[in-house]
């Protein structure tokens, strides 16, 4: 009787391994590299930014804050983030910085290669851009600059439109200070919304989308965006804003070719 | 006490050691517990209410412990473990607090000092307590704050005996640390129901305080009675609940915590368990002053044993003074309490709080004779980072 728990346990420990590295994403060179591009459009009117008169730390964030949540100029939409779903092995996480909005100096940095390797600049009241990315179980640094501490406060959106949140972490990050945390999987669970605000400063507020490979983008002001480099084969193409939700294709990348394909939203 | 309540007793006890115990060792230990207990335990209940605010357009949020600073953000000054900490936040405390007796009662009737003097050689008239609180409050991890005071002591008894003789006896010194931990256990908010925060409060009280006081009395240099001494001498638990609730400029909280004594103590007595609740409602007024009106019931038993140093009758025999007989220690109140926070602009990086609070018995029922209360005052300031 031992001895088949014994075997029952290995057996258990050897699928959850298994399982584990299955999910994984792994670097491997990419034969043939496909590209994907597009644009995001917004049609209708954009809410209008939130303005927010300043009650802490005057000095550091000045008196008068606005969030602008849906950035859309021309028809274009700023900010979208779009997933390439399903992508198991190829190219390394690409080293890419994004600015947030003025007056704030934040930055999302993903420093790249085997992992993501996102860090939260917190500047100027700022955490960084509205939308950002960050992948499960690994370390995110969260930092401030500033002079003043900020209390960096995650959720999880339960639902898919972010209405039901739970609280991932709720911690001071100290002035010149940081530290990391890590977004477990287990407590993600099949959730990919991820929320991000200041309990001191209700202007800072930003939202990340879980991804699990490196094939990714995030539109410009122009409202495009490119993938590239991408293993040939059948995927879900995604768009995703924490305003005006989410959009999905199927699509079917060529080896070599580039694909042209465009997301429409409206408000 | 029959032996069907004892047992139910003692069951209670076991169980509340053995909670107080855990929680303390998870907090002592350091463990990275990431969310409250409770946290995705309530599947069926987060559903319903996540479906309820998204047909009225709301934000449900799970989890967030988080009083935004105001001055409401903590309960009123006289309650201890009313809220806990964000994770590396710490909290200074100094509170002081008097509570003055005068006058004498049995059960719920006032007793002359005839009526005292009548069965005791010894009359105590009134007595003042005065406690100096050093607190430290300090977020280990998102679910557990590690608590810690330190008081200083200051009684002061004033007596009266049958031939008219007045005298003041008086003790002072540290009384008995107490350490401790909040556990986070759920919290749920939207914007139509308010938010509700739960945690669990569990510390023990460790006998640093004396109970060997002695002082000048007409019969010499001699211990101190019970209520003189300024510790327990047993090591004493502290299990307890705690709710918080808020919506608009409103906040309201409920708290319930024991006082359980482990065993007798060096001197071959123990004083007895004690339980209290509090509830109460608060306003916030601006953002910077929130006004509060507390209810406070509190039971304590008899004392077990006794010290035989501690003299109970004269050299004829009369007993000496109520104060000095552990069966005469009992009792319940209900106090009534109002009390003001204060909210102060930081001051470098500083979170400033300044509380007061103070309250009258509106019922109290004593197993006397025994001094009865007149009034309680608090004022406390704590410094958060």
């Amino acid at each position: 009787m031992r001895k088949v728990l014994s075997y029952a346990c290995l057996a258990t420990l050897i699928f959850i391994g298994w399982v584990t590295m299955a999910q994984a994403y792994d670097v491997a060179e990419v034969r043939d590299g496909a590209t994907i591009t597009g644009r995001v459009t917004f049609s209708g009117k954009p809410p209008e930014p939130l303005q927010f008169e300043v009650e802490k730390n005057l000095e550091v964030c000045g008196h008068q804050r606005s969030l602008e949540k849906v950035e859309a100029l021309n028809g274009l939409l700023k900010g979208a983030v779009v997933i390439l779903e399903g992508v198991e092995s190829g190219k390394p996480f690409a080293k890419q910085d994004f600015q947030g909005k003025a007056p704030g100096k934040g930055t999302f940095q993903y420093v790249g290669g085997e992992t993501l390797g996102l860090r939260v600049n917190t500047e100027n009241c700022n955490f960084g851009p509205f939308t950002g990315v960050l992948t499960p179980d690994e370390a995110v640094r969260f930092g401030n600059k500033d002079s003043i501490k900020h209390v960096l406060h995650t959720f999880v959106a339960l639902d898919t439109r972010g209405n039901v949140l739970r609280t991932l972490h709720n911690r001071d990050i100290q002035p010149d200070g940081s530290f990391d945390r890590v977004f477990d999987s287990g407590k993600l669970k099949d959730s990919r919304l991820i929320r991000m605000t200041c309990n001191r400063h209700d202007f800072m507020q930003n939202w990340l989308y879980v991804v699990k490979n490196p094939y990714f983008a995030i539109s410009d002001e122009k409202g495009q965006f490119v993938i590239d480099n991408i293993p040939p084969g059948h995927y879900t193409l995604r768009a995703w804003h924490p305003v005006l939700g989410l959009q999905e294709q199927e699509v079917h990348v060529l080896p070599g070719k580039a694909l042209g394909t465009d997301f429409a939203f409206s408000g | 006490m029959d032996s069907g309540r004892e047992k139910l007793w003692f069951g209670f006890r076991t169980i509340c050691m053995s909670v107080v115990s855990s929680a303390v060792i998870i907090g002592g230990s350091g463990l990275a517990v990431e969310a409250a207990i409770l946290d995705g335990m309530m599947g069926g209940f987060e559903e319903s209410m996540g479906k309820r605010a998204q047909e009225k357009g709301e934000q449900l949020v799970i989890g967030d412990f988080y009083p935004a600073e105001s001055p409401d953000s903590h309960g009123p000054i006289g309650m201890m473990g009313d809220h806990t900490h964000n994770q590396g936040e710490f909290m200074f405390t100094y509170k002081y607090m008097r509570m003055f007796m005068e006058g004498n009662r049995d059960g719920t009737n006032n007793l002359s000092k005839a009526d005292v003097l009548r069965d005791f050689f010894v009359a105590p008239t009134e007595m003042t307590t005065q406690m100096h609180m050093f607190g430290f409050m300090y977020g280990l991890n998102q679910t557990v704050t590690l608590t810690a005071m330190i008081p200083y002591v200051l009684k002061s008894m004033d007596h009266e005996t049958r031939t008219g003789v007045k005298f003041t006896t008086k003790s002072s010194g540290f009384g008995d640390i107490r350490l401790g931990s909040l556990v986070r256990l759920y919290a749920f908010e939207a914007p139509s129901i308010g938010s509700h925060r739960f945690h669990f409060n569990a510390a023990v009280g460790l006998p640093t305080g004396d109970i060997k006081a002695t002082g000048a009395t007409p019969l010499g240099v001699t211990r101190l009675p019970y209520p003189m001494q300024l510790g327990s001498g047993t090591v004493d638990l502290f299990p307890g609940l705690t709710y918080s609730g808020g919506l608009g400029r409103a906040t309201w909280g409920a708290q319930a915590i024991g006082t359980i004594r482990l065993g007798d103590n060096s001197q071959g007595y123990a004083l007895g368990d004690e339980y209290e609740v509090s509830a109460y409602g608060a306003y916030r007024w601006a953002d910077w002053i929130s006004n509060s009106l507390r209810l406070k019931w509190k039971d304590w038993a008899d004392y077990e044993g006794r010290d035989p140093n501690i003299t109970r009758t004269n050299p004829a025999g009369v007993p000496l003074v109520p104060t000095a007989l552990t069966g005469l220690r009992g009792g319940e109140r209900l106090d009534l309490l109002v009390g003001v926070n204060i909210l102060f602009p930081e001051v470098m990086g500083l979170e400033n709080h300044l509380g007061i609070e103070g309250g009258v018995p509106i019922y109290q029922n004593l197993d006397g004779p025994q001094l009865e209360s007149d009034y309680t005052f608090f004022v406390g300031w704590q410094i958060i980072n």
